[in-house]
């Protein structure tokens, strides 16, 4: 359930992939964005895939899903509200 | 590219639907865990990559320095209030729901943890409410961004390190992959703790 190890797994990966990025920066340019949209759908992909293989999730939306969407609403509201009032008072660009 | 985004996301909802309850044509894990890990792994690579390569981003984010910090704690304090607010207008124990928005969209995470610590009605309402909230991210973050630079990380919230990541980098930057993927980090490992300790508040909270 809470597996700091994959966690770690994602920061060696970034931070690879900025390491060479850093190398590479006078380098030619490729294009990425094309391989980028491709694997952000197959990621998107396998993420509904997991939401529709799990039971659980599904059998809870239509009993608690009003109650959901109201709390999951004001989180959004209320956390993206505290960010910008913090990135102003420390004037973080 | 929303469009492409949503007919993926209902083709993986449907095939997984389709897999699960129609006989296994193939083990779940082969999708949610393999194809998953190997499709964020690759992202995140080249996401870096751009990143590494961009030179603004990097004088950017040195600017910021350990400010960045405040992203993450922000967002927490936002969604705790958030939940609180919420389970104040629907008359709920507001423990249970302020712990719920202490998932901050990690669904596979709160949906467990809080039918462990609150009862059944409460783990539902965790894997509902942060499943929608990693949803709503996804679907609207090219209009969250209206609303501020970083709108899209405060919703993504944990998920920002991940399945929102590519998403939010599309709509906010590319120099916006640290702070978000960052604050991600930072929400995911404080998370189980945040709604552990919640649980352990005293009853004055509840109804």
């Amino acid at each position: 359930m809470f597996n700091p190890m994959s966690m770690l797994d994602l920061v060696v990966v970034l931070v690879a992939g900025i390491a060479l990025g850093f190398i590479f920066r006078n380098r030619k340019r490729v294009n990425l964005e094309k391989v980028n949209l491709l694997t952000i759908l197959v990621l998107i992909f396998s993420l509904g895939f997991s939401i529709g293989s799990d039971n659980e999730l599904l059998a809870s939306m239509p009993r608690v899903g009003m109650n959901a969407l109201i709390i999951s609403l004001l989180t959004i509201v209320f956390s993206v509200a505290f960010l910008e009032i913090a990135r102003k008072a420390a004037r973080i660009k | 590219m929303i469009k492409y985004i949503v007919v993926a996301l209902a083709i993986g909802i449907i095939a997984g639907y389709a897999n699960n309850n129609y006989g296994p044509a193939f083990p779940n894990g082969w999708v949610s865990d393999y194809l998953f890990n190997f499709s964020l792994l690759l992202l995140l690579f080249v996401m870096g990559f751009a990143f590494g390569a961009d030179e603004q981003a990097a004088a950017n984010l040195r600017k910021t320095g350990w400010r960045i910090f405040i992203v993450p704690l922000s967002i927490a304090v936002g969604s705790i209030f958030g939940g609180l607010v919420g389970g104040y207008i629907l008359g709920i124990n507001l423990a249970g729901s302020m712990a719920v928005s202490a998932g901050f969209g990690w669904y596979t995470l709160t949906g467990p943890l809080a039918g462990q610590l609150f009862g059944a009605e409460f783990g539902a309402l965790g894997f509902a409410t942060n499943f929608l909230r990693e949803l709503f991210t996804i679907l609207a973050a090219s209009l969250l961004v209206k609303a501020g630079k970083y709108a899209p990380i405060a919703s993504g919230g944990a998920t920002a390190m991940d399945t929102t990541l590519p998403v939010i980098v599309r709509y906010c930057g590319s120099d916006s992959l640290i702070i978000a993927f960052l604050s991600g980090f930072v929400l995911s490992l404080i998370a189980p703790f945040i709604i552990t300790a919640i649980a352990s508040l005293p009853n004055a909270l509840s109804f």
